[in-house]
């Protein structure tokens, strides 16, 4: 009889791999997604508050603090979980082996695959929560809002490590991973609404900017201060991405 | 010693290969290799770099798929059913892919964890295979700060943490200095007497002479010889060879093919395989005064140079 292709154990047990080294230095891991909001929200916040004051959003007046804070947890949730889907990935495939190694475990392909990706998932999620809890105690984003904000937060880190996996498994060289980064992730981090409403772009580039993934979860997550008009369509647009790309970095990583 | 546990032992177990074949494109890189690995042997596979040895062991634990041919691991077709096969075999591949980012206790208690094994059984475990390996001082260090060697025994310790019945080992000991290779050597025979079947590439001679009951030589992705060492080396080259250096090469060949025997180039010199009688033809080679002239056993380098020409190197 054919052994399935995946089980949740197998899924489990490469994930759990990866827990474990990060639990190892889980202090100096979990100091970038608690310091760097902090830092954007101290610099970008009281700094740019007088000088921005009040941003329109939804058709309303809000604080500039207020409007960056759901951002912040988008950005963290990038971030983490592209770079660890990125960097990582290619680190452990190509100079330390380890899939190499799991594959002479029970293990197969596809848990391996997906373990890694459910990791940098993981990841974003850390980062996400951790910046969401900084948000709520600082006032800026409703605890309820936060934990309704889940799925959402999770369909971003699926989305965003699929995108980091499938760098891993296109380049050769690990400079390349910068590549995506100035093309995709920067233009991402600084045009989707994330330190100013996308309405203040010239039109082609708020289109743009819009149909890029950031866009979606940014204001999905500003949900606090009212649901853009055709959300559920920026909802289906990261789910097909999610799929499209999960599917597309499968096909690069598998062997032959 | 390795553990005698009964529980990690199926007598019944063999691994069979049929006409394993795999194509990168156009280009074989393993052409049609079959046979069969018993427990509690140890079977070589001896060839140059690029003959195909480590695409084939990749081959029989369902790490590359065959292009044709499969393997049959006891009742486990392993090209379905993979999973099922690793879990019972033991892998230790070419390159020391030791986890970095852990202890070496912690790299055998967490791979232990993808057998599910648990985390008491799989301390245990490690403990006994850490001492076995003679790493039991070093369970807390970290992976950087072990050498060669002991990188190496700690591979096989790892590969040995499911009690596996078959365990293959990919150049286990390429890059390490002699008495490291001899620790790997006892190691070796340890499995076997507890009844493992291994399977072992090399393109050392001397290990696979010492170490192997069978070998099979590839050359190109093809079996071009097999049999025991010492069949091997009758078969094809006799009990004696002769190395000769700095005499005419022409004069050389007659002199061999009047003996009934041949010659081949070797290093700076020729290789001479004496024949059954080499009275006669040794006093002849005496007396073309060469600068350099070694009579000396035949060896399984001898039967590759006279197989393939060249040498396994």
């Amino acid at each position: 009889m054919k052994s399935p292709a995946i089980t949740a154990w197998g899924v489990y047990s490469v994930w759990h791999r990866h827990a474990m080294v990060y639990r190892r230095t889980w202090l100096v891991n979990c100091l970038p997604p608690l310091s760097e909001p902090i830092i954007y929200l101290v610099s970008f916040g009281y700094g740019l508050t007088p000088l921005v004051g009040d941003v329109t959003y939804a058709n309303q007046s809000v604080p500039y603090l207020n409007f960056i804070a759901p951002a912040m947890i988008a950005i963290g949730i990038l971030f983490q979980s592209f770079f660890e889907g990125a960097y990582a990935s290619f680190i452990r495939l190509n100079f330390q082996k380890t899939w190499q190694a799991l594959l002479t475990a029970p293990l197969s392909f596809a848990e391996v695959f997906l373990g890694d990706w459910l990791w940098a998932a993981t990841k974003g999620m850390i980062a996400g929560s951790l910046t969401g809890v900084i948000a709520t105690v600082w006032g800026l984003y409703p605890v309820w809002n936060l934990f309704f904000a889940i799925p959402i937060m999770l369909l971003g880190s699926l989305l965003f490590g699929a995108m980091g996996l499938l760098t891993a498994g296109s380049i050769r060289q690990i400079d390349q991973v910068n590549i995506p980064i100035f093309l995709l992730i920067v233009p991402m981090f600084t045009l989707c609404g994330t330190y100013f409403p996308r309405t203040t772009l010239p039109p082609i580039l708020g289109q743009i900017a819009t149909i890029l993934p950031l866009s979606s979860l940014t204001d999905l997550l500003r949900w606090n201060l009212g649901l853009p008009e055709f959300w559920w369509l920026k909802l289906l647009w990261m789910i097909t991405l999610m799929i499209i790309l999960r599917a597309w970095q499968f096909a690069r990583f598998i062997p032959s | 010693m390795l553990p005698t546990t009964a529980q990690s032992i199926d007598r019944a177990t063999a691994l069979v290969a049929y006409d394993l074949w795999k194509l990168y494109g156009e280009r074989p890189v393993v052409q049609g290799v079959g046979f069969t690995l018993n427990p509690g042997e140890v079977l070589g596979l001896l060839g140059p770099n690029g003959a195909g040895k480590t695409t084939t062991v990749g081959m029989l634990y369902g790490a590359v798929n065959p292009s044709r041919g499969f393997v049959q691991f006891g009742s486990i077709q392993v090209q379905s059913n993979g999973r099922s096969a690793r879990a019972k075999m033991g892998i230790v591949t070419q390159e020391d892919n030791l986890d970095p980012d852990f202890s070496v206790m912690e790299n055998l208690v967490h791979f232990a964890h993808h057998y599910r094994i648990s985390s008491k059984a799989a301390r245990q475990r490690a403990g006994e295979l850490l001492a076995q390996v003679d790493l039991q001082d070093y369970a807390q260090n970290q992976i950087d700060e072990l050498s060669g060697g002991m990188k190496r025994r700690l591979v096989l310790a790892r590969a040995l943490i499911n009690h596996p019945q078959i365990v293959f080992l990919d150049e286990p000991t390429t890059g390490l200095d002699p008495d490291a290779r001899q620790e790997f050597w006892k190691l070796v025979t340890d499995l076997k007497q507890r009844g493992c079947g291994v399977l072992l590439t090399t393109h050392y001679m001397d290990e696979a002479q010492r170490l192997c009951d069978r070998l099979l030589l590839l050359q190109q992705g093809q079996v071009i010889d097999q049999g025991t060492p010492s069949e091997l080396i009758d078969r094809t080259v006799g009990k004696e060879v002769v190395e000769i250096e700095g005499v005419d090469v022409a004069e050389l060949q007659t002199l061999a093919t009047q003996a009934g025997t041949w010659c081949r180039p070797f290093g700076s010199g020729y290789l001479l395989a004496l024949p059954p009688n080499p009275a006669q033809l040794w006093e002849q080679l005496t007396s073309t005064q060469p600068q350099r002239l070694t009579r000396r056993q035949a060896n399984l380098e001898d039967v590759f140079l006279r197989l393939t020409g060249g040498s396994l190197q």
